[in-house]
């Protein structure tokens, strides 16, 4: 592979992608790394996508797709990167990809192999509503569609490689390191979410109908693990559903890993798009969501909030102070009114979906000497003027890495962090300076 | 035409059912298609899909002469609001209107050409769409719809 | 039909049974091995393999090959690399067509192996028949002025013209106004760096100035625009009062936005100088404003202070009344809340025996440090109130001057509120600035809200329905300047792109008209409203296509009476020619 490029981008979710794009097609060479074994981020396991409601796979794909096809970008899955070394003014990036025990040039993708398996578990990217196999194709849309071997579950039982055509199986497979010299990097490593469901008040992640956030986009995605809103408790249609906002967001007294202080800047807005898609798909759901302030403030979202309150969804001004389980698996919340009378009471509900708080997905200042904020995300060198900056030359930042953001708002900082890198590769000449090399030394 | 005719099926005439062609678009309703066969989901196999940017393309006499040649049914699979281009969709659900309107003067049941939303990840809508129009047309054939 | 002699290669692939456990792959090979301009027809396990190109490869040089179908995986997957087949063999890479036989036919028909086998072979057949339809196709290529016009010279304008100019284009920024920063050029701080926003634009400035191939034209309008991406014909209009002509590839708005101006009476607008806008008050909080930063009520410093949150946002039909021939605005403001709490804390810190008041609907510190802003002013004694939006609160001005709020709180249970207040600030909402001309010029649709519309707020966030035109900043919706420098380099990035090299090269499925079948109905014209890619000059009769504007969407060739127009690479004659082999009767040859 080659082993020199003008920027590498860290982390393959929307943004990443976006800046990959926005470099390539300014003529740059682009290396992806993404840790997991698909691009995508966590905008390709969305159902549909607010303000417009259109699906979230119809919006990412096309982007995946762009991405892996284009000639100046090469995309790394299962890879991480473990060091960033300065070097004049370019970089060393120490790549490792771990090993999918699938050749990924051989493999087509056809997914005989996990056809052939015997083992199932439960399914990461269903939100563990869903089951998959030892050896999987991460998830349909996935790109690349190739698949990787779980070891942690796999029995050895060699019915992949028997059923593969390709031979593509290599239960021997190492780790690879790749060095990868670099003129900027771009960290868009992406947000991940505060385990609020575990929290004592909330259940402890005992009660079957409490999900997640990003669970509910499962079941509502017309490609989920139940192909319909159910309660995986029983299987039933929900006939009330509640969210519950601020869960693990805006709170000073969750633990850290539960819930963060700062306000999780989507949640409103995509529990607003979950309840109009609920009782678009089950007409008769009576739905409440809960909440401190409606934080409905891009472009559309006021509207799209008074469509929501049109159309019949109870909003209910509240904290909820406990989750218990009552008759039926039916989760039951106190709720503390901060209006009308202000009174406690206890409301059951067939099902109820938190929003945890919003997280950095990842601390590059392991690997970069970046700035990290008290909240875990990066910080730019200048908040207003150069937002996607960090505070070291060369490296840049893009998407949910510098806090919680909307996927409009991750698309356009996206675009900003590949002009700034663009400038940065420009400025130092170093893309043109190494094609220079490259075609000395090619001769 | 007579240079199409020299397709070799082993049994030409075994294939009895009425054809279904599905004008597919090709950022919405084809990679649905695919999505479809991804996960393995089964419909019948008269279904001839074609990928299309934008199925406004296709004039009203292109849809009649398809029928004229032996088609007996066509789903357009479009991408509803989501289309790429500006103005289309609506035009192309007028043009379908008019069509099926021609077709009712022409004697024909206009069921058998029907316009629909498909997106990426839609199995469950496309399946629905060509098993809806695979059992209309096989009533059609038995007799109780004039096709 | 074609009556060239075509000669055809036909690959159908295994995907290592994947094709080939379902569909008898040998039959649909000679099912189409007889059709007309068949030249080879073949099977392979995995034709995107190496062997399995390089078979195509040695076919094209051993027959003579000059149109390939491979029947395999869907083209998302592989078009593109047996385009490059084709490419690397000498063809052109358009006379290859893909055949999907695995998502759409093994895939889904496993349960009717015979029925998915006589699909494969139609649809083999179909692509067959395209081939031998095809012809060569090459992209479009726009020539490319490396020039690009700013429109706005606030913080946006100013930030999308330095990236561009950092990357060596040359930049022309054009503003109305005698001054450049826009709303920033005002005295007050600005969150989250809480620096005054005037030391944000004299760094800017500076930068400007210094950088070569950018040039500032101050008290200057754009009046006209001709041409299109890649080469627009600007006129300026200056202050020497001379026009003057500008060829710029690309043009990036950053007009901006205005605050809302209450009406008069509004919440007691107009009717008292101690009820003022936020805007107004910011500047009045700035040792470098007007009042040199006292806040005063007869001489002596104003006591007790409310701000009404979203005056001029968030209006509802029924409770607010929009001004004659004016709109109600919907939409929500974003920055104002932030702001506001952000002055209320500077208030409380210079003043601090002033009693803060603070009423609002719902507070929507949203960004990154913003909640942090909120609970400072919670602790700097900001006294809060909420009310409904269909209950806004009343302002009454009597005749010695005393102002009065009142309004039914319903944090406090809906307790009715009346106090007396020195100082009321009108938490005033971004709204869309009036400019028509710019409009009218380039056709732009507006949001609902007023705005200029993006083309998609995802796919496309920065774009707008013309191409080669793209928007900065506050023009397109309310945002704080940080949102407005990063949507402006976004901006920057996409016309950076657009402009990279010598020609814009774009796909070549465009609309193409044969001349000698149009009878100048002028039908076409009328369907092409919307990229305005067809135009007819007086006294012609048949339309010329545009190929840089195009997207291939084919309306105009629906119309045509006479098939004069078709969409390159999509041809109606080619869709007729697969159904004819779709419905073709079949038989041994
Ligand atoms: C339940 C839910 C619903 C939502 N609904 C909407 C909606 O309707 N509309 C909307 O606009 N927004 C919505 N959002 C927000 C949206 O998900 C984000 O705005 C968007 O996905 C952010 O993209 P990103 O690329 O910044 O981050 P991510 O999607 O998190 O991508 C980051 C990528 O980086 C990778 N990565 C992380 N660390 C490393 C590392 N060390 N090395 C290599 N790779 C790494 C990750 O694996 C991931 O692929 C929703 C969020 C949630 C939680």
């Amino acid at each position: 592979m080659n082993t020199i490029t003008d920027a590498v981008v860290i982390g393959g979710g929307i943004a990443g992608l976006q800046v990959a794009l926005d470099l390539a097609d300014q003529g740059f060479d682009v290396v992806i790394v993404e840790k997991e074994p698909s691009i995508g981020g966590k905008m390709i396991s969305l159902s549909k996508v607010f303000p417009t409601l259109d699906c979230s796979s119809c919006i990412c794909t096309p982007r995946m797709a762009a991405a892996a096809h284009h000639e100046r970008i090469t995309i790394m899955t299962c890879s991480e990167v473990q060091a960033v070394q300065r070097v004049g003014e370019h970089f060393s990036v120490t790549i490792r990809t771990r090993p999918r025990y699938v050749i990924e040039s051989a493999c087509i993708g056809c997914r005989k192999c996990e056809y052939a398996c015997p083992v199932l578990v439960p399914h990461e990217f269903e939100g563990n509503l869903g089951a998959r196999r030892a050896i999987y194709v991460p998830f349909t849309n996935a790109m690349p569609q190739v698949a990787l071997l779980d070891v942690e579950n796999c029995t050895f039982c060699g019915a992949c490689a028997r059923a593969c055509p390709t031979d593509a199986i290599d239960y021997l497979q190492e780790p690879a390191i790749t060095e990868m010299e670099a003129g900027a990097v771009v960290v868009a490593s992406g947000y991940a979410l505060t385990e609020t469901q575990t929290a004592d008040r909330y259940g402890g992640g005992k009660l079957a109908n409490v999900l997640t956030g990003l669970q509910m986009e499962r079941l509502l995605a017309p490609h989920g693990p139940y192909g319909r809103v159910l309660r995986p408790s029983d299987g039933r249609i929900p006939d009330t559903v509640a969210f519950v906002q601020c869960a693990g967001s805006r709170d000073h007294s969750l633990p850290e890993g539960q819930g963060v202080p700062w306000c999780s800047r989507v949640c409103c807005m995509y529990a607003i798009k979950q309840a109009m898609l609920l009782s678009g798909s089950l007409p008769l759901v009576d739905i409440t969501i809960y909440y401190m302030d409606i934080r409905a403030f891009g472009k559309g979202f006021e509207q799209f909030y008074q469509n929501a309150r049109a159309m019949g969804i109870n909003f209910v001004k509240a904290r909820v102070a406990r989750i218990t389980e009552g008759e039926n698996a039916n989760p039951v919340l106190r709720i503390e009114r901060i209006e009308e009378d202000g009174r406690v009471e206890d409301q059951p509900h067939d099902m109820v979906v938190l929003t945890p708080g919003i997280v950095a997905g990842w601390d590059p200042s392991s690997v970069i000497p970046v700035q990290i904020g008290s909240d875990g995300f990066v910080l730019s060198e200048h908040a207003s003027l150069a937002p996607c900056r960090t505070r070291v030359p060369g490296v840049f930042v893009a998407g949910t890495a510098s806090g919680p953001k909307d996927i409009p708002d991750s698309i356009v900082e996206a675009g900003a962090a590949a002009m700034e890198a663009a400038n940065h590769l420009r400025r130092t000449a170093y893309a043109s300076r190494r094609r220079t090399e490259a075609e000395a030394g090619g001769r | 035409m007579g240079r199409v005719d020299r397709i070799t099926d082993e049994h030409p005439m075994n294939e009895q059912k009425p054809k279904i062609l599905v004008l597919a678009t090709e950022s919405c309703a084809y990679p649905g298609a695919d999505y479809v066969g991804q996960i393995h989901a089964s419909y019948p196999s008269n279904t001839y899909i074609l990928r299309v940017p934008a199925p406004v393309i296709f004039p009203e006499a292109f849809y009649l002469r398809c029928f004229e040649k032996g088609i007996a049914g066509i789903i357009v699979m479009a991408c509803g609001h989501e289309c790429p281009y500006e103005g289309a969709y609506d035009r192309l659900a007028r043009r379908v209107a008019v069509v099926r309107t021609r077709m009712r003067e022409l004697g024909m049941d206009p069921q058998r050409l029907r316009l629909c939303s498909i997106c990426t990840v839609c199995a469950r809508p496309f399946l629905k769409e060509i098993h809806e129009m695979d059992a209309f047309l096989s009533q059609a054939t038995t007799g109780s719809v004039t096709t | 039909m074609t009556e060239t002699k075509r000669r055809v290669g036909v690959y159908v692939c295994h995907c290592g049974g994947n094709i080939s456990d379902v569909i008898d792959v040998q039959k649909v090979v000679d099912g189409v091995a007889n059709i007309e301009d068949v030249v080879v027809a073949r099977r392979e396990m995995f034709m995107c393999s190496d062997p399995g190109q390089n078979l195509i490869a040695e076919d094209i040089a051993a027959h003579n090959l000059d149109r390939v179908v491979v029947a395999a995986c869907s083209p998302s997957l592989h078009e593109a690399t047996f385009r490059g087949t084709l490419k690397r063999s000498g063809l052109n890479p358009y006379l290859y067509e893909h055949v999907n036989i695995r998502e759409q036919a093994s895939w889904c028909h496993k349960d009717d192996p015979e029925g998915g086998t006589r699909k494969a072979t139609r649809l083999v057949a179909a692509g067959i028949a395209k081939a031998r339809n095809l012809v060569p196709l090459d992209p479009v290529r726009v020539p490319v002025t490396r020039a690009v016009a700013v429109v706005g010279g606030g913080i946006a304008g100013l930030r999308s013209a330095i990236d561009l100019a950092k990357s060596s284009f040359e930049v022309h920024v054009i503003e109305r106004a005698a001054d450049l920063g826009g709303h920033l050029a005002r005295p007050g701080r600005v969150y989250p760096t809480d620096e005054p926003a005037q030391d944000l634009l004299t760094g800017l400035l500076a930068q400007a100035r210094s950088l070569p191939g950018l040039t500032l034209h101050t008290e200057t309008e754009l009046v006209a625009s001709t041409g299109y991406l890649g080469n627009f014909r600007l006129t300026l209009q200056g202050p020497s009062g001379e026009p003057r002509e500008l060829t710029v590839g690309s043009i990036v708005l950053a007009t901006g936005f205005e605050h809302y101006q209450p009406s008069l009476g509004e919440l007691g607008f107009g009717m008292s100088d101690r009820v003022v806008t936020l805007p107004d008050f910011i500047e009045r909080l700035d040792p470098r404003g007007p009042t040199g930063g006292q806040i005063v009520k007869d001489g002596k410093p104003v006591q007790r202070v409310v701000f009404i949150h979203c005056v001029g946002s968030r209006q509802l039909e029924g409770v607010h009344v929009p001004p004659e021939g004016g709109r109600l605005y919907e939409h929500c403001s974003r920055v104002c809340c932030t702001t506001a709490l952000f002055a209320s804390i500077e208030l409380a810190r210079k003043f601090p025996q002033v009693d803060i008041f603070d009423v609002y609907q719902d507070i929507r510190t949203y960004g990154r440090g913003q909640e942090d802003i909120y609970e400072a002013a919670a602790r700097a004694g900001v006294t809060f109130f909420r009310v409904a939006g269909d209950a806004p609160p009343t302002v009454e001005i009597d005749a010695s001057g005393a102002i009065t709020v009142r309004l039914v709180d319903l944090l406090t249970f809906n307790e009715p509120i009346e106090m007396p207040v020195d100082l009321v600030v009108l938490v005033t909402g971004m709204i869309p600035r009036d400019i028509t001309p710019l409009i009218e010029m380039f056709k732009l649709p507006r949001s609902p809200d007023g705005f200029l519309q993006e083309v998609h707020p995802k796919l496309r966030p920065v774009e707008v329905c013309v191409d080669g035109l793209f928007i900065a900043g506050a023009c397109q919706a309310p945002m704080d300047v940080a949102e407005a420098a990063a949507s402006a380099s976004a901006a920057s990035a996409k016309a950076a792109c657009l402009l990279g090299g010598d020609v814009i090269s774009l796909d070549p499925f465009v609309a193409s008209i044969q001349a000698e079948l149009c009878d100048g109905c002028g039908l076409c014209l009328a369907e092409c409203v919307y990229v305005k890619a067809l135009t007819r000059a007086e006294g012609e009769t048949v339309p010329v296509v545009n190929t840089a504007l195009c997207k291939g969407c084919g309306m105009c060739a629906a119309v045509c009476p006479h098939e004069a127009i078709t969409v390159r690479g999509w041809e109606i004659k080619q869709y007729d020619a697969m159904v004819d082999a779709i419905v073709a009767t079949g038989g041994h040859p």
